[in-house]
């Protein structure tokens, strides 16, 4: 322990050098831009100031690239609350609650509470990455297939409680995201499916067009602007703050997220990604009033808008402990530090204390440049709120296209943005709602190669995902949660589902 | 018997389902233990289809079709034509073309803006979308003069 | 492509143009040049692609753009640069397996979408070094353990890849094949993924670039057991090559720089020209250096050459993995 804090001391003293600062900054700010612009990810950002790198040490390139990474997720909430559009693919679930707010008047609170639970969740998840990054990654490593896939089942099982909408109709949406996940060369075999030739599908259909499709546009051709009265989100200056009471509503979920998304973010792959969703679902499990949830609960942005944020910190304990990537990013980081000849993996520690605690102690500074650069932020960002929405909506159809363009280069993914938003206008007609459709997106591709690698680890025995300590933990977890549902469903005791559902059915007749 | 927008929803899925069955003919399914390519897309393809049929047998408590009110379709049709209009357009035209014209025209053709107004708001945002951008060095395609 | 090189390329083009007959390819490069790097940022082609573009802008005094088009293992890329414009401006980077897509595609009666002669070889850069890695826990120590190992298990032991078809997959097959021994494939998305999977040892065996792997092996939990080079690679010097072992087998994770096919005779002659100047600049070879990759320059007819006998080698290993059941 007493180690840790002399390492994280000769840390500090790296990061509070000014011209570290300096490149911190800088990764901060074009992450909070590229975070802020939709479409343009993390990945964009770190292309973008990759060469610039090439002239800088190990350090501070690693700093400054990093700092774009978590500063992104900082970011990315807010079009998610203010247009509806997802700026990052982590930040869907913001898009519904967050939005829902802002049309309430609360756009402010909302801004303000992402960035908090972002500052809180950046922060926990750091501590924790201090203190027991190396065992952690062992563990992240030891986490295969048969485990990947029990969790995919898992968050599947979580579903129900994503969405406002009767079981049935989260269920389809779901089947409907997960076919839409099928889409691309199969990895095991090299079928093209269903691509129709288009090479641009061969990696599958991207989570940035659908969600900015179905929340984005969706919305804007389901709102006619004659019937928006315009005043009703702009907020008057007193009312940007959070009021005590939603403060206090979001502490736990906060909380809750910090812990979630950090443990979810350590897993190599894109488990980051459902870290959002999983507590957003968790959250409406646990909140006594599930019913607010999809009109404007606090809650569901604090939940999500943390579990991402920590889930991003999560993601470098298997990159700094071990030099393996958990996504593309990491590994583009880890590609960043060897260019300038620092090999990650487990000796970077011991070979170069220097790069490794400099850049760990950056990200302590680096959250409270990010929670100083946004709070002010959230003053300018409300303010697009009050451009009326006949002139907001064609600005908000420019990001759409311009963002989506952005992140592949590619005008294919626009068309799929388009289709998406004809279907989010129909589902929304038709009482349907986008969530789960999103959530089966990104878990059917590594829900599909996560089972046929584990059963060709089993050599096609499905017995496997008994056999591991983690994957039957998370299967008995799962197998817990169906037989709770079906017991209140034999004793027909309603859930607070089921008493939605009629009510549905009561406002339909 | 009146059609309920559960009916047509339903018919929808069913369709879709079917759809897929017919694009996925030469995707083998494997077997339970080693799935092959057409494994799980026709596992979700059946059940797309029997959600939608639950559907259509529980439509009778979902509201009437024709009560569902398609007046917005006014409003949604031309926006959407005049995105498509860009999206054909702004690989070809370039980034402040094509969004400059988009813009403009939904103001003018859509929201019944007055020129000016129209025009000068749209220069002025993609103008400032463009620095912006162009600073990140985001991918944004050029037009024929370079911007 | 910058509105001010356009205009000044207009202006010259108006003035000069009633003079003599100006070719475009007499002035070239006369604006920015578009390098497309087909995987993400990050991978093979993009770390040795960002700085011989830096190397080489020095050069031609003109802008070096990288553009990014990853999708499909490097067949978005490759085929955005195949359809492009033939004038030099759009060239593109790609590693070893841009021979095997022709290949795959015929295995499932597709039209390839680009075949090699669709592509003019400019130059090689580096050719990185391959190794036969372990997971530590196994009880290998040589390629005979595990070769004798695997005789004995048919189709249990573990390898991870890239995924199918992909730059890991193809030279592990070579060398199952050479050996006489039959492994299972577990597909990966990636080759970080595929490392992953060997350190948590959900895979016991994974060919990988040594630059990759290095700090692993010498961390010790992977174990090298050979290597895929004619000789011993700089930077493993102690593991005996295949070849050494009896095994004829040889494979290379190489970059290379390629134009599109009916790009003019004198733009290439210049490009070749260029090139061979920057890929030779200190800066590149200390780049290539830094990320562990070994700087191995050719010329385009010697890497044509080179790169007609590599892909019989690619070709081979495609025919035999051949379709996958299931």
């Amino acid at each position: 322990m007493e180690g840790t804090i002399d390492s994280l001391l000769l840390g500090f003293s790296v990061a509070f050098r000014p011209d570290v600062l300096v490149y911190a900054f800088l990764g901060c700010l074009v992450g909070t831009l590229v975070g802020v612009l939709p479409g343009i990810g993390p990945l964009t950002g770190i292309s973008i100031l990759l060469p610039v790198t090439f002239g800088l040490d190990a350090t501070k390139a690693v700093i400054m690239l990093a700092g774009i990474y978590y500063g992104s997720q900082y970011g990315g909430s807010t079009t998610s609350i203010l247009m509806r559009i997802p700026g990052e693919a982590s930040s869907v679930m913001t898009c519904i609650d967050g939005y829902a707010m802002a049309r309430r008047g609360r756009g402010g609170a909302a801004l303000c509470i992402a960035a908090g639970g972002s500052f809180v969740a950046g922060t926990f998840g750091l501590i924790v990455l201090t203190i027991v990054a190396p065992p952690l990654a062992a563990f992240a490593v030891r986490f295969g297939p048969p485990e990947y896939a029990a969790l995919l089942v898992l968050g599947l099982i979580f579903l129900s409680y994503m969405s406002s909408t009767s079981l049935l109709r989260t269920l389809v949406m779901a089947v409907v995201g997960l076919m839409l996940g099928m889409v691309g060369i199969d990895s095991m075999t090299g079928h093209f499916r269903y691509s129709f030739d288009l090479p641009e599908l061969g990696d599958g259909i991207g989570i940035v067009p659908v969600a900015v499709g179905l929340f984005g546009l969706g919305e804007i051709l389901s709102t006619p602007s004659a019937k928006v009265v315009s005043d009703v989100a702009a907020p008057r200056l007193r009312e940007l703050l959070p009021t005590r009471q939603e403060w206090r509503q979001s502490a736990m979920p906060i909380l809750r997220g910090s812990v979630l998304g950090f443990f979810v973010g350590i897993i190599p792959g894109s488990a980051h990604i459902i870290s959002s969703f999983l507590s957003y679902a968790l959250e409406r499990r646990l909140s006594k009033h599930p019913e607010e949830f999809g009109k404007g609960a606090v809650a569901g942005v604090a939940g999500p808008e943390s579990a991402n944020n920590s889930a991003s910190t999560g993601a470098f304990v298997p990159m700094l402990a071990l030099g393996v990537p958990t996504g593309p990013i990491t590994a583009v980081l880890i590609g960043a530090l060897a260019i300038h000849g620092v090999a990650a993996g487990p000796n970077l520690v011991s070979e170069h204390p220097d790069v490794f605690w400099g850049f760990v102690a950056s990200m302590y500074v680096g959250n409270l440049m990010l929670l100083a650069l946004n709070l002010p932020l959230v003053g300018l960002f409300v303010s697009v709120l009050r451009i009326p929405y006949s002139y907001l909506y064609p600005l908000i159809i420019m990001f759409c296209i311009v963002g989506v363009y952005a992140v592949n280069n590619s005008i294919v993914d626009v068309w799929i943005m388009l289709i998406m938003g004809v279907l989010g206008y129909g589902l929304r007609k038709f009482g349907f709602d986008p969530a789960p459709l999103v959530l089966g997106l990104v878990i059917a591709p590594i829900f599909e190669l996560s089972l046929r690698q584990s059963l060709i680890m089993s050599n096609g025995d499905y017995l496997i995902f008994l056999q591991r300590p983690v994957s039957l933990a998370l299967v008995a977890v799962s197998a817990g949660l169906l037989l709770l549902a079906a017991k209140s469903y034999v004793l027909r005791r309603k859930d607070w589902r089921a008493s939605l559902a009629e009510a549905e059915a009561g406002e339909a007749q | 018997m009146t059609i309920r927008a559960d009916h047509v929803a339903g018919a929808a899925l069913i369709a879709t389902g079917l759809l897929i069955f017919a694009l996925s003919g030469d995707l083998p399914f494997g077997t339970l233990a080693f799935p092959g390519a057409g494994f799980l897309p026709k596992i979700i393809a059946a059940f797309i289809v029997a959600m939608g049929a639950l559907l259509v047998a529980g439509a009778a408590r979902s509201a009437p079709f024709r009560a569902l009110g398609w007046d917005d379709l006014k409003h949604a049709a031309p926006v959407l034509a005049i995105a498509v209009a860009a999206t054909a357009l702004y690989t070809q035209l370039g980034f402040a073309v094509t969004l400059v014209l988009m813009i403009f025209a939904l103001l003018v053709l859509v929201e019944r803006k007055k020129l000016v107004a129209a025009g000068s708001y749209s220069v002025i945002v993609v103008a400032l979308a463009y620095v912006l951008f162009t600073v990140l060095r985001a991918p944004i395609p050029a037009g024929p003069f370079g911007f | 492509m910058d509105r001010r090189d356009f205009l000044a390329g207009s202006a010259a083009a108006l003035v000069l143009g009633g003079v003599k007959p100006l070719r475009a390819e007499d002035n070239y490069p006369s604006r920015a040049i578009t390098l497309i790097n087909p995987f993400p940022p990050g991978g093979a082609a993009d770390v040795v692609g960002r700085p011989f573009g830096a190397a080489l802008e020095a050069v031609v005094k003109q802008p070096v753009v990288i553009e990014t088009k990853a999708g499909a293992a490097g067949q978005v890329g490759g085929q955005f640069a195949a359809n492009a414009k033939p004038d030099g401006y759009t060239l593109l980077v790609h590693i070893v397996s841009i021979s095997g897509f022709e290949a795959v595609d015929k295995l499932f009666d597709r039209k390839p979408k680009f075949t090699r002669a669709d592509f003019i070889p400019i130059a090689r850069f580096t050719s990185g070094p391959m190794a036969l890695l372990v997971n530590a826990e196994t009880p290998y120590k040589t390629v005979k353990d595990l070769v004798e190992d695997a005789k004995k298990r048919p189709n249990e032991i573990i390898f991870s890849s890239s995924g199918l078809y992909g730059a890991l997959h193809l030279p592990t097959v070579l060398f199952a094949k050479a050996a006489g021994i039959q492994m299972r494939h577990l597909p990966t998305n990636g080759g970080g993924p595929a490392l992953t999977a060997l350190l948590g040892n959900n895979a016991q065996v994974l060919v990988s670039s040594i630059a990759a792997a290095n700090a692993h092996i010498k961390s010790g939990k992977v174990r090298a057991l050979a290597s895929f080079s004619a000789e011993r690679p700089s930077s493993l010097p102690d593991v005996p090559t295949l070849k050494e072992q009896g095994y004829d087998v040889e494979f290379y994770l190489w970059v290379g720089l390629f134009a599109p096919k009916g790009t003019p005779e004198a733009v290439v002659r210049k490009l070749r020209e260029h090139t061979k100047i920057a890929a030779n600049s200190e800066a590149f070879k200390t780049a290539v250096k830094n990320i562990g990759d070994e700087h191995a320059y050719l010329d385009g007819p010697e890497f044509q050459k080179f790169w007609d006998e590599d892909a019989k080698r690619v070709e081979d290993a495609v025919q035999t993995i051949g379709k996958v059941q299931g």
